[in-house]
């Protein structure tokens, strides 16, 4: 079943991956700089950039992680409070929160990282109530469920803001890319094959000297760390937040994960694709019922979530092989 | 005496953790799926009980029993529409469908009943007992009855009675309990409905303390894990114990720290318990 990595690089691939990053490029330029379209576009770029940092741990090792919003909201509230409180740049500021992103995914990894599927993910969601619990009552600090909002300064790239939204709209899809980079980067590595031996069979990795303790520790230090960096982002972009969103089970946790599932677990394409979907979607469901129904859409996000585990669990990836199979079948017949 | 008091009150609210969290052990014992939608079928108990009461001026104690049927019968055609789908399926999609459950239940509950908090009001909700210097809270203690008398109702249904002897067959080797003429599709569908149905039983009865609103059970979700965890999880005995000890780490802590911090005691537990023994604490190594 493991597909070699190594010769899925073809020169038509990579032709068809520059064209299509040329085109997100130039993108902005033809939309209002200060509209809708291009916000929403902006977070599609940055939850598949989560999704894709989720997927290094979710994908890879197959640990079903239910708490990255602790690591999301540790990388909004370090950036935003150094800014506040110091007047430090948040890039520096993203700076330490990936670090803080990163000691936190090693202390969480450290007593879970022997539970596998069920015990894990409920291991990973409680982490992740506990630092919502946390923001909550820690007042003094966080400002509670108020909330934080990021100072305005002169707008420049040095303070990470700018008056239009087309310069976010790069840095999302810098990251974005960044991200990929890393998870095809360790998809390839021997932390890779690590990873995924340890997918196929924990005890058979074990037994053929895999040390899987510490490839999980890894694995989930690094995914730590970019999703902490990925909460500085949005600090930025939003300007404001509060517990509940950062550390949100279903508002950050839940949809992270659903991207990249719905996407396509494991692959690189997968949570890009499943961000493009479900940011704009839900976005469109909120626009089209918001005024009279509050939560229609998040109904739709949850039936959506469940419909795609019940028709193919392995995502939209799995569902286009499978036609691409079909036409091919119908093709020679 | 504060703390007698304290691990007092825990017990009343612990025989109610009790019984909300037995569904969710008694599915996991059965089929192996962990439901994390649990908590919104305590929330659905809780508005059937509060619109039984609003609509008929129906006691919420009284409600209960309907709380279970109607809860029974839409849990059991959820398992027969999605989980039993799953029920061979990779961990992904066992986690992920009952998540996705959970929010398309918490929604739908904001669509139909808005995002208010309802509470009702009955004869004996300030009313309390003095034994010597210690207080029993009445709605507690009436809660804390009908929970231990549910919770006996399964235990008798699970020893004495057909389906139970077939139900627990089917836990222990769903094969085996084919080759005996025990059709598992119907086992699940009952483990299921029964598990679901319970969790919204415990939910009315506490409607007379404590608030309805379609996010009530966030409040419950990590709880409810913690109780089953803490007594091993697909262990209804367990869940029992389990249930007591959160509730009185729970009350007696609460002579410790602010009220939020509460729960953070109760996940450190929680993590703590999953990370040295997953099993639980009174499970054996298994």
């Amino acid at each position: 079943m493991i597909r070699s990595v190594s010769s899925s690089v073809s020169w038509p691939r990579l032709a068809l991956i520059a064209a299509v990053l040329a085109f997100a490029i130039v993108l902005p330029l033809g939309l209002d700089p200060r509209g809708y379209a291009i916000r929403i576009l902006c977070l599609a770029l940055l939850f598949g950039a989560m999704a894709q940092a989720w997927n290094i741990v979710g994908g890879l090792a197959n640990q079903m992680s239910l708490g990255h919003a602790a690591f999301f909201g540790i990388g909004a509230y370090t950036s935003t409070l150094l800014l506040v409180h110091v007047g430090l740049s948040p890039w520096l500021g993203l700076i330490a929160g990936s670090l803080l992103g990163g000691v936190a995914a090693f202390a969480i990894s450290l007593p879970t990282m022997r539970l596998k599927g069920h015990y894990f993910a409920l291991a990973t969601l409680a982490f992740g109530e506990v630092m919502r619990v946390i923001g909550n009552s820690w007042g003094g600090l966080t400002g509670g469920p108020v909330g934080i909002s990021v100072p305005f300064s002169q707008p420049s790239l040095a303070m990470f803001q700018f008056k239009e939204t087309r310069p976010y709209y790069w840095i999302m899809l810098a990251a974005l890319v960044l991200v990929t980079l890393v998870f095809v980067a360790i998809q390839r590595s021997r932390l890779g094959y690590r990873l995924r031996a340890i997918k196929e069979n924990v005890d058979a990795a074990e037994v053929i000297g895999v040390d899987t303790t510490r490839t999980k520790i890894i694995a989930a230090v690094i995914s730590g760390a970019l999703t902490a960096a990925l909460g500085t982002f949005y600090a930025q972009f939003q300007y404001f937040f509060d517990p509940d969103t950062v550390f949100g089970v279903a508002s950050v946790s839940v949809r992270i994960a659903m991207i990249a599932i719905v996407g396509g677990i494991g692959t690189w394409i997968g949570p890009i694709l499943g961000a493009l979907f479900i940011i704009p979607m839900e976005e469109l469901a909120n626009q089209v019922f918001s005024a009279e129904a509050a939560g229609l859409s998040q109904l739709v996000f949850g039936a959506l979530l469940v419909v795609v585990i019940l028709v193919e669990p392995r995502g939209f990836v799995a569902m286009g092989s499978r036609l691409k199979r079909r036409f091919a079948g119908r093709a020679s017949s | 005496m504060a703390l007698i008091q304290a691990i007092l009150d825990g017990l009343m609210i612990g025989g109610v953790y009790a019984v909300i969290s037995i569904g969710l052990t008694l599915v996991f014992g059965v089929m192996g799926i962990v439901n994390f939608a649990q908590a919104e079928f305590l929330m659905l108990g809780m508005f059937v009980a509060y619109y039984a009461w609003a609509w008929l001026g129906l006691d919420p104690l009284l409600a209960a029993p309907l709380a279970f049927v109607v809860v029974f019968i839409l849990g059991a055609a959820m398992q027969r529409l999605l989980i039993r789908r799953v029920l061979k399926a990779p961990d992904v999609a066992q986690i992920f469908l009952t998540v996705g459950l959970l929010i398309v239940l918490e929604n739908a509950a904001l669509l139909m009943f808005g995002s208010g908090f309802r509470s009702v009001s009955t004869p004996y909700q300030t009313a309390s007992l003095k034994i010597g210097q210690l207080f029993i809270s009445v709605p507690y203690l009436l809660a804390f009855v009908m929970s231990v008398a549910s919770g006996l109702a399964l235990w008798l249904f699970m020893r004495a009675s057909w389906f139970g002897k077939a139900m627990r067959a089917t836990a222990q080797d769903p094969m085996a309990a084919r080759l005996m003429g025990i059709d598992a599709d119907r086992m699940h569908m009952l483990a299921f409905g029964l598990g679901v149905g319970l969790t919204a039983f415990g939910g009315a009865v506490i409607l007379p303390y404590l608030t309805a609103s379609p996010t009530v059970g966030g409040q419950f979700v990590v709880l409810m894990f913690t109780v089953v965890v803490l007594g091993g999880l697909g262990s209804v005995a367990g869940a029992v114990a389990g249930g007591l000890a959160v509730g009185i780490i729970q009350s007696v802590s609460a002579l410790a720290f602010p009220i939020q911090l509460q729960n953070l005691v109760l996940f450190v537990v929680f993590i703590g318990v999953l990370a040295f023994r997953p099993e639980g604490l009174l499970g054996g190594s298994k």
